[in-house]
């Protein structure tokens, strides 16, 4: 540890007892002690990389399905529209991603939307769709406004009749 | 030793004598042509990176593409290598491999090339220019309101989505001394925040270069290691930050300090310390230690003093808001950002965030840290060196985590013996780097 010199006491550090008064030197016996901070240093250090790291992995997959989810939705709806809405499980507890866009041409959510429901594993830059519904104009995607339900979005009950 | 031992023993200094300084200015190289990529692609505007501004990098523009955040990242990442390969190089001091001109000219060059950018990666000086302009154009009191109270100022469009509705968190001397930007031009403003910036900055490194030199520390070595380091440049420069004004103060404060018994210096210091935390409360952290390791009158007197001055121009300015700190902390110990490490690690351990439970955690954790530091400061361990712990503390603990927070640790790293504090700031630095590396590893289109 490093042992910076401190002030000279004034007149009032030294009038101070010993034991208060400002030290010059580190008081010995804390050889110990800095083996202690230090492997605590380096348990916490580890600690922030493996959450980091673990982090980074989380995102990367969370990305790759994103790109495998827009590129799935374009082929099956033949829409090649930039503006297209996905809600991801980003806490990679699942792998369901919901995929959103217009029917036809016009601004984001201006017209009828059809949302796709995927699962799985990216295979080849895409990934199974499983299921999903439409929704009016100008509505997100709440269970109360889908229609429509096809595939595994039928028994999962993801409309409201 | 021997003339022929003598021969033998010189000649793999020569050599090392030979490629130090080249190897140094290729890495400096490095860095300059990496803060030039950033800055010539900002400002060809269109960039996720770079926040919606006025033109001021107009000139500038033609030369680069638009900043993708492959381009980005790949410069910042050889900006980290090529940093991390100089401040390793300049440590043995005997390879002579940058001089004190070299160094001066490199961390010049890399504040000229950030200053005449546009502002890179953060709204941040947007809002400080709305609050002066709420304050000074609109008679609104910015401890009050937020930005959303001045929707047809023309600032208002470039402010953070996320701050539109909220009422500065700085503190009242901070506000005052951007009040007088609030009568220019947003563009004005703009560049008088750049230049507020690059002042501070230019002031904080002359004051660790002095402080390095009190302590019988290289203060060339000390100079790069804050003046050339990426985040320091690209994040705290380029945006333009105030956390920039409060490093200068900071070590204002620690250089009064160093080698000095005058009960003067000390008030002054604790005072300066006041004074910065009047521009970000931050910085109060390194009281404590200050006075502890002191054990005089002088400084209480000095931080007293000074918080009566401050308690009342912050009252007289702005009401009792303005001098309600506590209330401005606690609301922003509330916000969790995703490059913080307690959401790293609440995804580690399966949890979609950060609860309740986890800020009282930190909390008392921090609490726990800065006790040992105060028993060890107590002990005669050194102020300067406890503070930086502190503040890298403050900032790994903290759920609202952002580049310029780990800055904080860096300028009193390089003026203690302590070498674990610097490693730890410069690890917590490169963690924050990697966390950022996502687009690089999986674009998305």
């Amino acid at each position: 540890m490093s042992v910076e010199q401190a002030s000279r006491p004034s007149a009032f550090g030294e009038r101070l007892p010993e034991w208060l008064r400002a030290r010059e030197v580190e008081l010995p016996g804390l050889g110990t002690m800095r083996l202690v901070e230090t492997m605590v240093l380096v348990v916490v250090g580890l600690l922030l990389a493996i959450a980091t790291i673990d982090d980074v992995v989380l995102q990367t997959h969370v990305n790759h399905r994103l790109v495998a989810d827009l590129s799935t939705w374009r082929s099956h709806t033949g829409h090649d529209y930039k503006n297209v809405g996905v809600e991801q499980d980003i806490y990679g507890h699942t792998t369901r991603d919901t995929v959103c866009g217009n029917t036809k041409p016009g601004p984001p959510k201006e017209r009828t939307q059809i949302c796709l429901q995927m699962t799985g594993p990216v295979v080849g830059g895409r990934r199974e769709v499983h299921g999903g519904w439409y929704l009016p104009a100008k509505s997100d995607d709440l269970r109360t406004v889908r229609y429509g339900c096809f595939g595994a979005a039928i028994a999962e009950g993801r409309c409201p009749r | 030793m021997s003339a022929a031992a003598q021969s033998v023993g010189s000649a793999p200094r020569a050599r090392s004598e030979r490629w130090a300084p080249a190897l140094a200015g290729a890495l400096a190289l490095v860095l300059l042509a990496a803060a030039a990529e950033i800055v010539l692609d900002g400002a060809a505007g269109h960039s996720a990176l770079i926040p919606k501004s006025p033109v001021i990098a107009g000139w500038l523009n033609g030369v680069g593409e638009r900043l993708g955040f492959r381009v980005f990242l790949i410069a910042l990442l050889a900006s980290v290598v090529a940093y991390a390969g100089l401040v390793a190089l300049t440590r043995h001091t005997e390879l002579g491999a940058i001089s004190k001109r070299a160094a001066i000219v490199l961390i010049g060059a890399l504040h000229v090339i950030v200053f005449a950018g546009p502002i890179l990666l953060s709204t941040d000086v947007f809002s400080y220019i709305a609050y002066a302009r709420m304050g000074v154009e609109h008679g609104l009191n910015p401890y009050l309101h937020g930005p959303a109270s001045i929707v047809h100022d023309p600032v208002y469009d470039y402010v953070g989505q996320d701050w539109k509705h909220v009422a500065t968190a700085y503190g009242p001397f901070y506000t005052l001394l951007s009040y007088p930007l609030g009568l220019l031009s947003v563009t004005a403003a703009l560049w008088g925040m750049k230049l507020m910036a690059l002042v501070a900055s230019v002031g904080t490194l002359v004051l660790t270069w002095r402080c390095a030199r009190q302590r019988e520390l290289d203060p060339v070595w000390a100079i790069l290691v804050v003046g050339a380091n990426p985040l320091y440049v690209i994040y705290g420069l380029g945006g333009a930050h105030n956390d920039l004004i409060m490093l200068a103060a900071m070590m204002g404060a620690v250089s009064l300090t160093i080698g000095t018994t005058s009960r003067g210096r000390e008030a002054g210091a604790a005072a300066t310390i006041v004074a910065g935390a009047l521009v970000k409360a931050t910085v109060a952290a390194l009281l404590p230690f200050m006075i502890v390791s002191r054990r005089r009158l002088a400084p209480i007197v000095g931080a007293v003093s000074m918080l009566l001055l401050g308690a009342l121009i912050g009252y007289a300015a702005f009401g009792i808001h303005g001098i309600d700190v506590v209330s401005a902390l606690n609301r922003d110990a509330a916000f969790v950002s995703t490059d913080s490490f307690a959401a790293e690690i609440a995804h580690l351990f399966g949890k979609p965030g950060v609860f309740p439970v986890d800020h009282d955690l930190l909390k008392v954790g921090l609490v726990l840290i800065v006790l040992h530091l105060l028993w060890r400061t107590w002990r005669g361990y050194d102020w300067i060196a406890a503070s930086g712990w502190a503040l890298l503390a403050i900032s790994v603990t903290s759920t609202w985590l952002l580049a310029w927070y780990i800055l904080w640790p860096l300028p009193l790293a390089v003026v203690t013996r302590e070498r674990r504090l610097l490693i730890a700031t410069l690890a917590v630095q490169g963690l924050f780097v990697i966390h950022q590396m996502t687009p690089l590893l999986a674009p998305v289109s």
